[in-house]
């Protein structure tokens, strides 16, 4: 089993004033390493409108490289404008994955539209920036990785790496539309493609994860990483129904490979669960593994997926 | 090429006059012909009232008739294909639905409809296959084979497919935007026709974001429905276009039918007046002439189309002379 050792919450939209943007929620932490500092990415969000609906912008924070709790800048505004009348991402762009390429920084988002029967639909849409990762521009007005037989709606939860010399982007897609108390709420697994450069994309078509608490189980933030000879894999499950509450909320559980196409899950490896009390005690959620001058940290969410702000870990020992 | 022309054999299936399953009342649009030995089997989009909200629900039914498509044979009984699943693509309507048969399937390639909140509705291509010669189809997958992509952000719909030289080519639409042309209007879509290709009907290839057909109204010309056919060694395509706003009730705006040429399946040549389908005022199409099907029966070459009111009142039929 992992050991690892919260640090404590390390940014809150809250703190960030100025930015009507901005206002809650620090999703879907995801990290990008600077000479100096460490910019962290993550999805946020203004007020709902007046029928309570949300719509979710990207910003980042920038931690000192020496002090990951010194906060050296917040984005002045969004990274990413929404999109179009009746595009994929008009209403929001949730979450984000930054990856450097060379010079080259790109971004792999979730877009956001809402439909009539359910209530939202979300594709993966892919931006490039040109000023080091302050704003994004979309390389196109439609999604780069869409829908498919197996894959029928709600791709979302992006992470974009790459191994060798390939692309690689660990995704969710949705099964099933599953109505809890008069409530559609989507059931999706983890599921993966790869690419020679990152436009044009090859599914597994498989699900990486077998469902464990049950058969509807939600898998979110399939977060991958290579060290000591396999790949690791933290991501986030949740039950069906009742997921806002702390017994069958988000928890984070961990899996293993050598091809990253065969995983061997052990949840109880994982190593990080909720607190007994604080900003995580409900839920944790949307983990994001990063080494940084020779420790290994997790940035996660906490209560509400990460309404007050996300969070630090660091390992005792190493990924093995 | 030679001068040719369509002589109009007038409306040859009116849904109104028929009881149709899934609650179905009025509308027999975009017909597509699957020939049987001794009949054509037309299948074609009608409507249900989505009883939640009183909006449309497109549904896939079919006529039979003679091979001269005189005479109705029989109207199909019960579901060809259902809707499909909450969230799907396909959940509030099919319409229309592509048929060929391959090898001893009868594949179905279906445009999906789903209804969106900031616009009405968005679209992809599905495909559905029937082991039954064409009375049921069964889709493959709850979601489509070919949806929006980075450069057709929208609308991807109205596949018409064909099997030539060992591929699948398919012909279809891509919208290019919405767009409200007034302040208190509801959005308008464009779309253009585009092509891909496959080996194996499934996993398919677009020619992304390639306006093939050139546009006769400029950049708001909307384009729907292509319907490709071999004559005599060329490729004829055609189809039907419009304006992309107040095209619903204002003639001169609305739906007539487009042609183009091709012998390389690459490039077309629009040539909407050769051959023309002329406008008889007074008929069934007078108003509008949409959602056209051509298929070869008995050495005959046939133009199933829609007329007025974008088909509520049933299809007529052409043939090329």
């Amino acid at each position: 089993m992992f050991t690892w050792k919260k640090l404590g919450l390390v940014f809150a939209p809250q703190d960030a004033p100025g930015r009507p943007w901005l206002k809650e929620f620090a999703q879907a932490p995801s990290s990008l390493l600077f000479d100096d500092f460490v910019r962290i990415y993550f999805s946020c969000r203004p007020a709902a409108d007046s029928l309570g609906r949300y719509v979710s912008y990207c910003a980042y924070v920038d931690l000192d490289r020496a002090d990951l709790f010194a906060v050296r800048g917040i984005a002045e505004q969004p990274i990413l404008s929404l999109g179009g009348l009746g595009e994929f991402d008009e209403f929001g762009t949730y979450p984000v994955s930054v990856i450097r390429h060379g010079a080259e920084i790109r971004a792999y988002y979730g877009g956001w539209t809402r439909c009539e029967s359910v209530p939202f639909n979300v594709a993966i849409g892919v931006a490039g920036s040109s000023d080091g990762g302050k704003t994004f521009t979309k390389l196109g007005k439609g999604p780069v990785l869409g829908y498919s037989p197996d894959e029928p709606f709600v791709l979302s939860g992006p992470k974009i790496r790459r191994f060798g010399d390939r692309w690689y982007l660990f995704y969710i897609a949705g099964r099933k539309w599953k109505v809890v108390g008069g409530r559609a709420e989507p059931v999706y697994k983890i599921r993966m493609a790869s690419s020679a450069d990152g436009m044009s994309w090859d599914k597994a078509n498989k699900d990486l994860i077998a469902s464990r608490i049950e058969e509807d189980e939600a898998q979110a933030s399939p977060d991958v990483c290579h060290a000591n000879g396999k790949y690791h894999m933290f991501f986030s499950y949740r039950f069906s129904e009742g997921f806002r509450s702390r017994e069958h909320g988000y928890r984070i559980g961990y899996a293993s490979s050598h091809d990253l196409i065969d995983w061997v899950r052990d949840d109880a490896k994982a190593g990080i669960d909720v607190s007994d009390a604080g900003w995580d005690a409900q839920m944790i959620s949307y983990p994001h593994v990063f080494e940084l001058d020779g420790s290994t940290y997790m940035a996660y969410l906490g209560d509400q997926v990460g309404r007050y702000g996300f969070g630090l870990a660091v390992l005792d020992g190493s990924l093995e | 090429m030679a001068a040719r022309s369509f002589r109009k054999l007038g409306k040859i299936f009116d849904p109104t006059r028929y009881r149709l399953h899934d609650d179905c009342v009025q509308f027999a649009q975009a017909p597509q012909a699957l020939l049987l030995d001794d009949r054509v089997r037309i299948y074609f989009s009608t409507r249900a009232v989505d009883k939640s909200n009183g909006k449309y629900l497109s549904r896939i039914a079919f006529v039979e008739v003679t091979k001269d498509l005189r005479e109705v044979i029989r109207v199909s009984e019960r579901t060809v294909i259902p809707l499909g699943k909450l969230g799907c693509f396909d959940e509030h309507g099919i319409f229309p639905m592509n048929v060929l048969r391959h090898g001893d399937a009868v594949l179905g390639y279906t445009c999906g409809w789903s209804r969106r909140v900031s616009v009405s509705v968005d679209t992809a291509i599905g495909l559905a296959v029937s082991r039954d010669g064409g009375l049921t189809f069964e889709r493959q997958g709850d979601g489509p084979v070919m949806s929006a992509s980075l450069h057709e952000p929208c609308l991807v719909g109205d596949g018409f497919v064909k099997f030539i030289g060992g591929r699948f080519h398919m012909w279809y639409i891509f919208g290019t935007g919405w767009k409200k042309y007034a302040a208190d209007a509801q959005p308008d879509r464009t779309y253009k026709i585009g092509h891909a290709h496959s080996r194996d009907g499934i996993t398919w290839t677009k020619d992304e974001a390639r306006q093939i057909i050139a546009d006769r109204l400029g950049a708001a010309e909307s384009q729907a429905l292509p319907t490709v056919i071999g004559i005599e060694g060329r490729f004829h395509m055609f189809f039907c276009y419009r304006q992309s706003f107040d095209f619903r009730n204002n003639s001169a705006r609305g739906y007539r039918i487009g042609h183009a040429f091709s012998d390389d399946l690459v490039n077309w040549t629009r040539d909407d007046q050769n051959p023309a389908l002329d406008v008889t005022p007074g008929e069934w199409d007078s108003q509008m002439q949409c959602y056209p099907h051509v298929f070869e029966c008995e050495g005959k070459v046939y133009l199933l189309y829609n007329g007025n009111e974008f088909g509520r009142n049933g299809f007529g039929a052409a043939v090329l002379e």
